[in-house]
Protein backbone atom coordinates (compact mmCIF):
# COMPACT_ATOMS: atom_id res chain seq x y z
CA UNK A 1 0.00 0.00 0.00
CA UNK A 2 2.69 2.51 -1.12
CA UNK A 3 1.66 6.64 -0.74
CA UNK A 4 -0.08 5.76 3.12
CA UNK A 5 0.64 7.48 5.81
CA UNK A 6 1.82 5.15 8.52
CA UNK A 7 1.40 4.72 12.10
CA UNK A 8 3.83 2.68 13.70
CA UNK A 9 3.67 1.39 17.51
CA UNK A 10 4.83 -1.55 19.52
CA UNK A 11 4.01 -2.92 23.32
CA UNK A 12 1.13 -2.67 25.34
CA UNK A 13 -0.10 -0.04 27.84
CA UNK A 14 -2.98 0.72 29.87
CA UNK A 15 -6.04 -0.13 28.12
CA UNK A 16 -4.80 -3.15 25.92
CA UNK A 17 -3.14 -0.73 23.40
CA UNK A 18 0.37 0.55 22.98
CA UNK A 19 1.37 4.06 24.51
CA UNK A 20 -0.20 6.96 22.80
CA UNK A 21 -1.85 5.15 19.60
CA UNK A 22 -5.22 6.54 19.93
CA UNK A 23 -3.55 10.35 19.98
CA UNK A 24 -1.18 9.33 17.17
CA UNK A 25 -3.86 7.98 15.32
CA UNK A 26 -5.92 11.00 15.58
CA UNK A 27 -3.19 13.00 14.41
CA UNK A 28 -2.62 10.67 11.48
CA UNK A 29 -6.30 10.21 10.61
CA UNK A 30 -6.81 13.66 9.98
CA UNK A 31 -3.78 13.96 8.17
CA UNK A 32 -4.19 11.15 5.69
CA UNK A 33 -7.91 12.63 5.02
CA UNK A 34 -6.74 15.99 4.18
CA UNK A 35 -4.39 14.33 1.43
CA UNK A 36 -6.46 11.40 0.52
CA UNK A 37 -3.85 9.10 1.61
CA UNK A 38 -4.63 5.54 3.45
CA UNK A 39 -4.03 5.29 6.68
CA UNK A 40 -1.95 2.37 7.89
CA UNK A 41 -0.99 1.04 11.51
CA UNK A 42 2.10 -1.07 11.51
CA UNK A 43 2.52 -3.16 15.22
CA UNK A 44 5.93 -4.75 15.45
CA UNK A 45 6.38 -7.77 17.70
CA UNK A 46 3.62 -9.15 19.60
CA UNK A 47 0.26 -7.27 19.00
CA UNK A 48 -2.07 -5.62 21.97
CA UNK A 49 -5.00 -6.84 22.63
CA UNK A 50 -7.22 -4.10 21.77
CA UNK A 51 -5.34 -2.86 18.04
CA UNK A 52 -7.79 -4.97 15.85
CA UNK A 53 -10.95 -2.68 17.26
CA UNK A 54 -9.05 0.64 17.61
CA UNK A 55 -7.61 -0.17 14.05
CA UNK A 56 -11.40 0.09 13.02
CA UNK A 57 -12.94 2.89 15.01
CA UNK A 58 -9.73 5.46 13.70
CA UNK A 59 -10.71 4.78 10.09
CA UNK A 60 -7.37 2.59 9.51
CA UNK A 61 -7.50 0.92 6.08
CA UNK A 62 -5.00 -1.92 6.68
CA UNK A 63 -3.17 -2.93 10.05
CA UNK A 64 0.09 -4.70 9.42
CA UNK A 65 1.97 -6.34 11.81
CA UNK A 66 5.93 -7.50 11.47
CA UNK A 67 6.10 -10.44 14.09
CA UNK A 68 9.48 -12.18 14.52
CA UNK A 69 11.19 -13.84 17.60
CA UNK A 70 14.10 -10.99 17.23
CA UNK A 71 11.19 -8.47 17.98
CA UNK A 72 10.76 -9.48 21.60
CA UNK A 73 10.92 -6.40 23.45
CA UNK A 74 12.07 -4.26 20.41
CA UNK A 75 15.66 -4.37 20.04
CA UNK A 76 16.53 -0.73 18.55
CA UNK A 77 18.80 -2.60 15.64
CA UNK A 78 16.47 -5.08 14.91
CA UNK A 79 13.48 -2.59 14.83
CA UNK A 80 15.33 -0.01 12.55
CA UNK A 81 16.40 -3.30 10.04
CA UNK A 82 12.42 -4.00 10.28
CA UNK A 83 11.31 -0.83 9.39
CA UNK A 84 13.86 0.02 6.42
CA UNK A 85 12.95 -3.31 4.55
CA UNK A 86 9.51 -2.22 5.19
CA UNK A 87 9.57 1.09 4.20
CA UNK A 88 11.44 -0.39 0.87
CA UNK A 89 8.54 -2.52 0.73
CA UNK A 90 5.94 -0.18 1.29
CA UNK A 91 6.97 3.09 0.55
CA UNK A 92 4.77 5.13 3.10
CA UNK A 93 4.28 8.69 2.28
CA UNK A 94 5.45 9.16 5.72
CA UNK A 95 6.40 7.24 8.77
CA UNK A 96 4.39 8.46 12.53
CA UNK A 97 5.69 7.06 16.01
CA UNK A 98 4.86 7.75 19.31
CA UNK A 99 7.70 9.95 20.88
CA UNK A 100 8.82 7.17 24.01
CA UNK A 101 12.38 6.46 25.17
CA UNK A 102 12.55 3.99 22.01
CA UNK A 103 11.76 6.06 19.48
CA UNK A 104 14.34 8.61 19.96
CA UNK A 105 16.85 5.92 18.71
CA UNK A 106 14.68 4.26 16.31
CA UNK A 107 13.14 7.27 14.54
CA UNK A 108 16.36 9.07 13.70
CA UNK A 109 18.20 5.78 12.81
CA UNK A 110 15.75 4.80 10.68
CA UNK A 111 15.62 8.28 8.99
CA UNK A 112 19.65 7.85 8.40
CA UNK A 113 18.92 4.31 7.12
CA UNK A 114 16.31 5.95 4.52
CA UNK A 115 18.26 9.13 3.71
CA UNK A 116 15.23 10.87 4.98
CA UNK A 117 14.25 13.77 7.38
CA UNK A 118 13.49 13.48 10.76
CA UNK A 119 11.40 15.47 13.34
CA UNK A 120 11.05 14.55 17.51
CA UNK A 121 8.24 16.09 19.46
CA UNK A 122 6.08 16.33 16.94
CA UNK A 123 2.69 17.97 17.98
CA UNK A 124 1.03 18.55 14.20
CA UNK A 125 1.75 17.29 10.85
CA UNK A 126 -0.05 19.65 7.52
CA UNK A 127 0.44 18.79 4.07
CA UNK A 128 0.12 20.08 0.92
CA UNK A 129 1.22 18.28 -2.15
CA UNK A 130 4.41 16.56 -1.68
CA UNK A 131 5.71 19.57 1.25
CA UNK A 132 5.00 18.55 4.91
CA UNK A 133 4.67 21.12 7.48
CA UNK A 134 5.77 19.46 10.54
CA UNK A 135 5.31 21.53 13.96
CA UNK A 136 7.52 20.23 16.66
CA UNK A 137 8.40 21.32 20.62
CA UNK A 138 11.31 23.45 21.16
CA UNK A 139 13.03 25.18 24.16
CA UNK A 140 11.51 22.59 26.50
CA UNK A 141 7.88 23.36 25.05
CA UNK A 142 8.96 27.38 25.05
CA UNK A 143 8.25 27.75 21.86
CA UNK A 144 7.04 25.89 18.95
CA UNK A 145 9.02 25.40 15.39
CA UNK A 146 7.48 24.56 11.87
CA UNK A 147 9.87 22.34 9.76
CA UNK A 148 9.22 22.08 6.33
CA UNK A 149 10.05 19.05 4.43
CA UNK A 150 10.18 18.74 0.97
CA UNK A 151 10.84 16.20 -2.02
CA UNK A 152 10.85 12.68 -2.40
CA UNK A 153 11.67 10.03 0.63
CA UNK A 154 9.62 9.12 3.74
CA UNK A 155 9.72 11.71 6.81
CA UNK A 156 10.06 10.07 9.71
CA UNK A 157 8.23 12.26 12.90
CA UNK A 158 7.92 11.25 16.39
CA UNK A 159 4.88 12.47 17.73
CA UNK A 160 4.64 13.68 21.39
CA UNK A 161 1.21 12.17 22.43
CA UNK A 162 0.60 13.49 25.50
CA UNK A 163 0.62 17.13 23.62
CA UNK A 164 -2.84 15.72 21.39
CA UNK A 165 -6.24 14.93 22.85
CA UNK A 166 -7.36 11.42 21.12
CA UNK A 167 -10.60 11.71 18.81
CA UNK A 168 -12.08 8.72 20.76
CA UNK A 169 -14.41 7.81 17.72
CA UNK A 170 -17.30 5.22 17.67
CA UNK A 171 -16.83 1.90 17.77
CA UNK A 172 -16.01 0.20 13.69
CA UNK A 173 -15.68 -3.29 12.07
CA UNK A 174 -12.31 -4.70 13.40
CA UNK A 175 -9.46 -5.10 11.22
CA UNK A 176 -7.96 -8.20 9.96
CA UNK A 177 -4.12 -8.46 10.66
CA UNK A 178 -1.79 -8.50 7.67
CA UNK A 179 1.20 -9.94 8.29
CA UNK A 180 4.42 -8.40 6.26
CA UNK A 181 7.27 -10.43 5.78
CA UNK A 182 10.85 -8.85 6.41
CA UNK A 183 14.01 -11.23 6.58
CA UNK A 184 15.96 -10.16 9.69
CA UNK A 185 18.03 -13.27 9.97
CA UNK A 186 21.41 -11.27 9.25
CA UNK A 187 20.54 -8.74 11.75
CA UNK A 188 21.72 -8.93 15.43
CA UNK A 189 21.26 -6.66 18.61
CA UNK A 190 24.55 -4.84 19.54
CA UNK A 191 23.45 -3.61 22.89
CA UNK A 192 23.55 -5.88 25.59
CA UNK A 193 21.03 -5.82 27.95
CA UNK A 194 22.96 -7.22 31.95
CA UNK A 195 20.89 -5.50 34.31
CA UNK A 196 17.61 -5.18 33.36
CA UNK A 197 15.54 -2.15 34.34
CA UNK A 198 13.66 -3.34 37.83
CA UNK A 199 9.67 -1.84 37.74
CA UNK A 200 9.21 -2.05 41.60
CA UNK A 201 5.76 -1.16 41.80
CA UNK A 202 3.55 1.06 40.36
CA UNK A 203 4.50 3.25 37.92
CA UNK A 204 4.26 7.19 37.76
CA UNK A 205 2.93 7.28 34.05
CA UNK A 206 0.23 4.98 35.24
CA UNK A 207 -0.85 6.63 38.55
CA UNK A 208 -4.26 8.12 38.28
CA UNK A 209 -3.08 11.25 40.88
CA UNK A 210 0.14 12.03 41.29
CA UNK A 211 0.96 15.13 43.82
CA UNK A 212 4.41 16.56 42.71
CA UNK A 213 6.82 18.92 44.54
CA UNK A 214 8.86 21.54 42.89
CA UNK A 215 11.47 24.13 44.11
CA UNK A 216 9.09 26.02 46.41
CA UNK A 217 9.27 23.15 49.11
CA UNK A 218 12.43 25.03 50.15
CA UNK A 219 14.30 22.11 51.57
CA UNK A 220 15.09 18.55 51.01
CA UNK A 221 13.02 17.56 54.06
CA UNK A 222 9.79 19.22 53.40
CA UNK A 223 9.38 16.58 50.49
CA UNK A 224 8.28 14.32 53.13
CA UNK A 225 4.61 16.46 52.90
CA UNK A 226 4.69 15.83 49.91
CA UNK A 227 5.24 11.95 50.43
CA UNK A 228 2.64 12.25 52.76
CA UNK A 229 -0.53 14.07 50.85
CA UNK A 230 0.28 11.41 47.67
CA UNK A 231 -0.79 8.62 50.46
CA UNK A 232 -3.55 10.49 51.89
CA UNK A 233 -4.86 10.71 48.24
CA UNK A 234 -4.23 7.11 47.54
CA UNK A 235 -1.87 9.22 44.89
CA UNK A 236 1.68 8.67 43.54
CA UNK A 237 4.48 11.23 44.39
CA UNK A 238 6.55 13.28 41.64
CA UNK A 239 8.86 15.90 41.62
CA UNK A 240 10.08 18.63 39.10
CA UNK A 241 13.18 18.47 37.52
CA UNK A 242 15.41 20.71 40.47
CA UNK A 243 14.69 18.59 43.40
CA UNK A 244 16.04 15.49 40.89
CA UNK A 245 19.32 17.59 39.71
CA UNK A 246 19.22 18.65 43.85
CA UNK A 247 19.46 14.98 44.32
CA UNK A 248 16.47 15.30 46.98
CA UNK A 249 14.42 12.85 45.20
CA UNK A 250 15.53 10.31 42.65
CA UNK A 251 15.01 10.50 39.24
CA UNK A 252 12.46 7.68 38.92
CA UNK A 253 9.99 10.43 40.37
CA UNK A 254 11.30 13.31 37.94
CA UNK A 255 8.11 14.45 35.79
CA UNK A 256 9.06 16.20 32.89
CA UNK A 257 10.22 16.71 29.28
CA UNK A 258 13.39 14.50 30.12
CA UNK A 259 11.86 12.74 33.33
CA UNK A 260 8.43 10.78 33.05
CA UNK A 261 5.54 11.71 30.84
CA UNK A 262 2.25 11.39 32.92
CA UNK A 263 -1.31 11.42 32.30
CA UNK A 264 -3.16 11.41 35.51
CA UNK A 265 -6.86 11.92 36.27
CA UNK A 266 -5.35 14.69 39.10
CA UNK A 267 -2.19 15.85 38.94
CA UNK A 268 -1.61 18.03 41.98
CA UNK A 269 1.17 20.52 41.85
CA UNK A 270 2.99 22.04 44.99
CA UNK A 271 5.56 24.63 44.64
CA UNK A 272 6.24 24.46 40.90
CA UNK A 273 6.65 27.20 38.62
CA UNK A 274 5.12 25.16 35.36
CA UNK A 275 7.88 25.50 33.34
CA UNK A 276 7.54 24.01 29.58
CA UNK A 277 9.82 21.54 30.60
CA UNK A 278 7.83 20.21 33.38
CA UNK A 279 4.46 20.76 31.50
CA UNK A 280 5.40 18.60 29.50
CA UNK A 281 5.25 15.62 31.47
CA UNK A 282 2.02 16.96 33.11
CA UNK A 283 -0.05 18.94 30.56
CA UNK A 284 -2.29 15.97 29.71
CA UNK A 285 -3.29 15.23 33.22
CA UNK A 286 -7.25 15.54 33.51
CA UNK A 287 -6.50 18.46 36.24
CA UNK A 288 -4.49 20.43 37.92
CA UNK A 289 -4.62 21.98 41.07
CA UNK A 290 -1.41 24.46 41.78
CA UNK A 291 -0.54 25.72 45.24
CA UNK A 292 2.18 28.12 44.78
CA UNK A 293 2.88 31.67 46.89
CA UNK A 294 3.59 33.65 43.73
CA UNK A 295 -0.13 34.27 42.15
CA UNK A 296 1.50 35.16 38.68
CA UNK A 297 3.62 31.48 38.17
CA UNK A 298 2.66 30.20 35.03
CA UNK A 299 0.95 27.18 36.56
CA UNK A 300 -1.97 28.62 37.32
CA UNK A 301 -2.53 29.48 33.21
CA UNK A 302 -2.64 25.43 33.03
CA UNK A 303 -4.69 24.89 36.38
CA UNK A 304 -8.08 24.02 36.99
CA UNK A 305 -7.65 24.60 40.52
CA UNK A 306 -5.70 26.91 42.11
CA UNK A 307 -4.42 28.46 45.84
CA UNK A 308 -2.53 31.26 46.40
CA UNK A 309 -0.14 30.41 49.32
CA UNK A 310 2.50 28.76 51.37
CA UNK A 311 3.14 25.60 50.84
CA UNK A 312 4.29 24.62 53.86
CA UNK A 313 1.10 25.87 55.59
CA UNK A 314 -0.81 24.30 52.99
CA UNK A 315 0.45 20.88 53.00
CA UNK A 316 -0.74 19.57 56.41
CA UNK A 317 -3.95 21.02 56.29
CA UNK A 318 -4.23 19.61 52.75
CA UNK A 319 -3.11 15.96 54.74
CA UNK A 320 -5.56 16.41 56.84
CA UNK A 321 -8.32 17.21 54.77
CA UNK A 322 -7.93 14.33 52.54
CA UNK A 323 -7.71 11.80 55.55
CA UNK A 324 -11.06 13.20 56.58
CA UNK B 1 40.66 5.02 23.70
CA UNK B 2 39.89 7.67 21.55
CA UNK B 3 36.61 9.47 23.06
CA UNK B 4 35.34 11.96 20.77
CA UNK B 5 32.84 14.51 22.38
CA UNK B 6 30.11 16.73 20.52
CA UNK B 7 29.20 19.36 21.98
CA UNK B 8 26.63 23.05 20.82
CA UNK B 9 26.31 26.52 21.43
CA UNK B 10 22.55 27.01 22.57
CA UNK B 11 20.80 29.67 24.31
CA UNK B 12 20.73 29.59 27.86
CA UNK B 13 17.13 27.49 28.08
CA UNK B 14 17.03 28.57 31.52
CA UNK B 15 16.34 32.23 30.73
CA UNK B 16 14.40 31.58 27.98
CA UNK B 17 12.49 29.57 30.35
CA UNK B 18 12.16 32.82 32.58
CA UNK B 19 11.06 34.74 29.83
CA UNK B 20 8.47 32.52 29.06
CA UNK B 21 6.93 32.45 32.16
CA UNK B 22 6.93 35.74 32.68
CA UNK B 23 5.32 35.85 29.30
CA UNK B 24 7.85 38.26 27.62
CA UNK B 25 9.04 35.34 24.86
CA UNK B 26 8.86 37.22 22.03
CA UNK B 27 9.29 35.85 18.29
CA UNK B 28 10.82 38.83 15.93
CA UNK B 29 10.01 39.94 12.82
CA UNK B 30 11.74 36.88 10.60
CA UNK B 31 9.35 34.96 11.98
CA UNK B 32 12.22 32.20 13.31
CA UNK B 33 14.16 33.77 16.25
CA UNK B 34 13.83 35.11 19.79
CA UNK B 35 14.14 38.31 19.89
CA UNK B 36 15.53 38.80 23.50
CA UNK B 37 19.07 39.47 22.98
CA UNK B 38 20.10 39.67 26.62
CA UNK B 39 19.61 36.07 26.30
CA UNK B 40 23.53 34.57 26.96
CA UNK B 41 24.72 31.94 24.38
CA UNK B 42 26.08 28.43 26.48
CA UNK B 43 27.52 24.84 26.32
CA UNK B 44 24.34 22.66 26.13
CA UNK B 45 24.03 21.37 29.39
CA UNK B 46 23.63 18.08 28.39
CA UNK B 47 26.71 18.18 26.42
CA UNK B 48 28.55 19.12 29.30
CA UNK B 49 27.47 16.46 31.13
CA UNK B 50 28.58 13.92 28.24
CA UNK B 51 31.89 15.80 28.49
CA UNK B 52 31.81 14.78 32.36
CA UNK B 53 31.16 11.36 31.42
CA UNK B 54 34.66 11.02 29.04
CA UNK B 55 36.28 12.92 32.11
CA UNK B 56 35.57 10.40 34.96
CA UNK B 57 36.74 7.44 32.30
CA UNK B 58 39.89 9.56 32.18
CA UNK B 59 39.95 9.64 35.76
CA UNK B 60 39.44 6.11 36.46
CA UNK B 61 43.16 6.07 34.53
CA UNK B 62 41.82 4.99 31.32
CA UNK B 63 44.93 5.27 28.62
CA UNK B 64 41.93 8.05 26.38
CA UNK B 65 42.56 10.56 24.87
CA UNK B 66 39.59 13.89 24.75
CA UNK B 67 38.83 15.45 21.47
CA UNK B 68 36.01 17.51 21.74
CA UNK B 69 34.22 18.80 18.66
CA UNK B 70 31.74 22.02 17.83
CA UNK B 71 29.66 23.33 14.62
CA UNK B 72 29.29 27.03 14.64
CA UNK B 73 30.39 30.28 13.91
CA UNK B 74 32.48 31.22 16.68
CA UNK B 75 32.64 27.97 19.34
CA UNK B 76 35.89 29.31 20.67
CA UNK B 77 34.11 30.29 24.11
CA UNK B 78 32.95 26.70 25.03
CA UNK B 79 35.61 24.71 23.72
CA UNK B 80 38.38 27.25 26.04
CA UNK B 81 35.94 26.22 28.96
CA UNK B 82 36.30 22.17 27.57
CA UNK B 83 40.29 22.62 27.10
CA UNK B 84 39.95 24.00 30.72
CA UNK B 85 38.18 20.94 32.32
CA UNK B 86 40.19 18.61 30.47
CA UNK B 87 39.89 18.02 26.89
CA UNK B 88 43.11 17.35 24.98
CA UNK B 89 42.09 18.92 21.88
CA UNK B 90 39.71 21.21 20.78
CA UNK B 91 38.18 21.14 17.22
CA UNK B 92 35.73 24.33 15.63
CA UNK B 93 34.01 23.79 12.42
CA UNK B 94 33.34 26.85 10.99
CA UNK B 95 30.68 27.08 8.46
CA UNK B 96 28.61 29.63 6.45
CA UNK B 97 26.90 26.85 4.22
CA UNK B 98 23.02 28.24 6.06
CA UNK B 99 21.05 26.52 8.50
CA UNK B 100 21.85 22.99 9.01
CA UNK B 101 19.72 20.18 10.31
CA UNK B 102 20.24 16.95 12.14
CA UNK B 103 21.94 15.09 9.05
CA UNK B 104 24.40 18.31 8.21
CA UNK B 105 25.44 18.44 11.54
CA UNK B 106 25.82 14.66 11.55
CA UNK B 107 27.85 14.70 7.77
CA UNK B 108 30.33 17.54 9.29
CA UNK B 109 30.57 15.97 12.82
CA UNK B 110 31.54 12.43 11.24
CA UNK B 111 34.10 14.13 8.68
CA UNK B 112 35.81 15.29 11.27
CA UNK B 113 35.52 12.12 13.34
CA UNK B 114 37.30 9.81 10.43
CA UNK B 115 39.57 12.80 9.39
CA UNK B 116 40.63 13.07 13.28
CA UNK B 117 41.66 8.98 12.61
CA UNK B 118 38.35 7.75 13.75
CA UNK B 119 37.11 7.17 17.77
CA UNK B 120 36.46 4.60 19.67
CA UNK B 121 33.42 6.24 21.85
CA UNK B 122 31.27 8.72 20.58
CA UNK B 123 29.67 11.29 23.40
CA UNK B 124 26.74 13.29 22.82
CA UNK B 125 24.74 15.04 25.24
CA UNK B 126 20.97 13.43 24.73
CA UNK B 127 19.72 16.37 22.97
CA UNK B 128 20.38 20.47 22.27
CA UNK B 129 18.10 22.16 24.80
CA UNK B 130 17.53 24.80 22.17
CA UNK B 131 15.32 22.44 19.26
CA UNK B 132 15.46 19.23 21.66
CA UNK B 133 15.46 17.22 18.69
CA UNK B 134 18.57 14.53 19.46
CA UNK B 135 18.76 12.90 16.32
CA UNK B 136 22.58 13.78 15.50
CA UNK B 137 24.15 10.80 17.72
CA UNK B 138 21.43 8.32 16.34
CA UNK B 139 22.43 9.67 12.83
CA UNK B 140 25.73 9.69 13.32
CA UNK B 141 25.64 5.85 14.60
CA UNK B 142 23.53 4.60 11.84
CA UNK B 143 26.20 6.24 9.64
CA UNK B 144 29.23 4.93 10.51
CA UNK B 145 27.70 1.40 11.70
CA UNK B 146 27.87 1.77 15.49
CA UNK B 147 25.49 0.81 18.32
CA UNK B 148 23.85 3.61 20.34
CA UNK B 149 23.13 3.43 23.86
CA UNK B 150 20.89 6.17 24.85
CA UNK B 151 20.31 8.20 28.38
CA UNK B 152 23.72 6.91 29.91
CA UNK B 153 23.57 7.90 33.85
CA UNK B 154 27.19 6.64 34.04
CA UNK B 155 29.76 5.20 31.09
CA UNK B 156 32.27 2.46 32.43
CA UNK B 157 35.04 1.61 29.68
CA UNK B 158 36.99 -2.06 30.50
CA UNK B 159 39.09 -2.96 27.38
CA UNK B 160 37.11 -2.36 24.34
CA UNK B 161 33.68 -2.64 25.90
CA UNK B 162 31.56 -0.16 27.84
CA UNK B 163 29.13 -0.55 30.69
CA UNK B 164 26.56 1.72 30.68
CA UNK B 165 23.93 2.40 33.05
CA UNK B 166 20.67 4.08 30.78
CA UNK B 167 17.81 5.52 33.10
CA UNK B 168 14.90 4.16 31.45
CA UNK B 169 10.82 4.10 32.18
CA UNK B 170 11.28 1.28 34.92
CA UNK B 171 14.59 2.50 36.48
CA UNK B 172 18.21 2.02 35.56
CA UNK B 173 18.94 -0.70 32.97
CA UNK B 174 22.78 -1.88 32.67
CA UNK B 175 23.68 -2.59 29.30
CA UNK B 176 27.07 -3.87 27.63
CA UNK B 177 28.28 -2.76 24.26
CA UNK B 178 31.70 -3.44 22.48
CA UNK B 179 33.17 -0.20 20.82
CA UNK B 180 33.42 1.61 18.61
CA UNK B 181 30.15 2.97 19.95
CA UNK B 182 28.05 6.12 20.06
CA UNK B 183 26.26 7.29 23.70
CA UNK B 184 24.23 9.75 25.30
CA UNK B 185 24.31 11.48 28.25
CA UNK B 186 21.28 12.58 30.36
CA UNK B 187 20.91 14.47 33.42
CA UNK B 188 21.06 11.84 35.85
CA UNK B 189 24.75 11.80 35.12
CA UNK B 190 24.72 14.30 37.50
CA UNK B 191 26.67 17.66 38.00
CA UNK B 192 29.69 18.78 35.75
CA UNK B 193 32.74 19.55 37.22
CA UNK B 194 34.12 23.19 36.70
CA UNK B 195 37.72 24.06 35.95
CA UNK B 196 40.25 25.09 38.16
CA UNK B 197 41.39 28.87 38.15
CA UNK B 198 45.07 27.72 36.54
CA UNK B 199 43.16 25.57 34.57
CA UNK B 200 41.38 28.39 33.26
CA UNK B 201 43.93 30.86 33.01
CA UNK B 202 46.16 28.16 31.01
CA UNK B 203 42.94 27.72 28.60
CA UNK B 204 43.01 31.37 27.83
CA UNK B 205 45.49 30.52 25.68
CA UNK B 206 44.31 26.86 23.85
CA UNK B 207 43.60 27.47 19.91
CA UNK B 208 40.99 25.32 18.44
CA UNK B 209 41.98 23.54 15.87
CA UNK B 210 39.65 25.45 13.21
CA UNK B 211 38.57 23.79 10.25
CA UNK B 212 36.31 23.69 7.30
CA UNK B 213 33.78 21.76 5.14
CA UNK B 214 35.85 22.64 2.51
CA UNK B 215 39.03 20.95 4.54
CA UNK B 216 36.45 18.30 5.47
CA UNK B 217 36.29 17.57 1.77
CA UNK B 218 32.42 17.97 2.23
CA UNK B 219 30.40 20.11 -0.69
CA UNK B 220 27.96 22.14 -0.10
CA UNK B 221 25.53 19.80 -1.70
CA UNK B 222 25.91 17.02 1.06
CA UNK B 223 25.07 19.47 3.69
CA UNK B 224 21.56 20.75 1.92
CA UNK B 225 19.22 20.34 4.83
CA UNK B 226 16.24 17.64 4.40
CA UNK B 227 14.50 19.65 7.15
CA UNK B 228 14.00 23.67 6.88
CA UNK B 229 12.66 25.98 9.80
CA UNK B 230 10.06 28.41 8.55
CA UNK B 231 8.63 30.02 11.68
CA UNK B 232 8.63 30.50 15.21
CA UNK B 233 6.12 30.52 17.47
CA UNK B 234 5.27 30.95 21.61
CA UNK B 235 2.16 28.60 22.36
CA UNK B 236 -0.91 30.22 24.49
CA UNK B 237 -2.03 28.67 26.73
CA UNK B 238 -5.95 29.13 27.51
CA UNK B 239 -5.94 30.05 31.46
CA UNK B 240 -8.82 29.36 33.22
CA UNK B 241 -8.04 28.69 36.89
CA UNK B 242 -10.67 28.55 39.63
CA UNK B 243 -8.59 30.38 42.93
CA UNK B 244 -9.72 28.85 46.25
CA UNK B 245 -8.82 32.18 48.06
CA UNK B 246 -9.96 33.79 51.45
CA UNK B 247 -9.72 31.92 54.81
CA UNK B 248 -7.36 30.31 56.71
CA UNK B 249 -4.69 27.34 55.11
CA UNK B 250 -6.71 24.96 57.03
CA UNK B 251 -10.16 26.43 55.88
CA UNK B 252 -8.96 26.64 51.94
CA UNK B 253 -6.97 23.10 52.20
CA UNK B 254 -11.06 22.28 53.20
CA UNK B 255 -12.70 24.01 50.48
CA UNK B 256 -10.19 22.36 47.14
CA UNK B 257 -10.07 18.90 48.98
CA UNK B 258 -14.16 19.23 48.77
CA UNK B 259 -13.94 20.79 45.15
CA UNK B 260 -11.82 18.14 43.72
CA UNK B 261 -14.51 15.64 45.69
CA UNK B 262 -17.26 17.21 43.82
CA UNK B 263 -15.55 17.27 40.63
CA UNK B 264 -15.06 13.39 41.17
CA UNK B 265 -11.09 13.91 41.00
CA UNK B 266 -10.66 12.69 44.09
CA UNK B 267 -13.07 9.75 45.50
Amino acid sequence: MSNAIVVCTWGEERGGLPGGAEEVLSLAGSLARSVGSDLVWLTLGAQAAGVAETAGRYGVAALHQIDDAKLADIPADVAVEALAQYCEQQSPRIVLFNQMAATRTIAPRLAARLDSAVVMGVTEVAADGDTFDITASAYGGDTRVVYRVAGAGTPVAAVWATAITAECPEAGASLAVESVAVDLSSVSERVDIVEPAKAEGPKLEDAEIIVSGGRGLGAVENYKLIRDLAEALDGMAGASRPLVDEGWVDSNHQVGLTGKITKPNLYVAVGISGASQHMAGCGAANAIAAINKDSEAAIFQYARFGIVGDALELLPELIRAARS
Amino acid sequence: MRIVICVKEVLDPDAVNNYAIAGRLEIGDDGMSLTQTAIPRLMNGFDEQALEAALRIKDTGVDCSLTVVSIGEDPSKILKHCAALGADSVVAIKTDAGALDGHGVATLLLAQIEAGGGADLILCGRQASDDDQGVVPALIAERLGMPLVTFARAVEASGSSLKVTRVVPDGDEVVEVVCPAVVTVSNELGEPRYPTAAAKIKARKVKPQVTSPADLGVADGDLAPRIQMIRQFVPTVQGNCEFIDGGSPAEQADKLIARLREESLLS
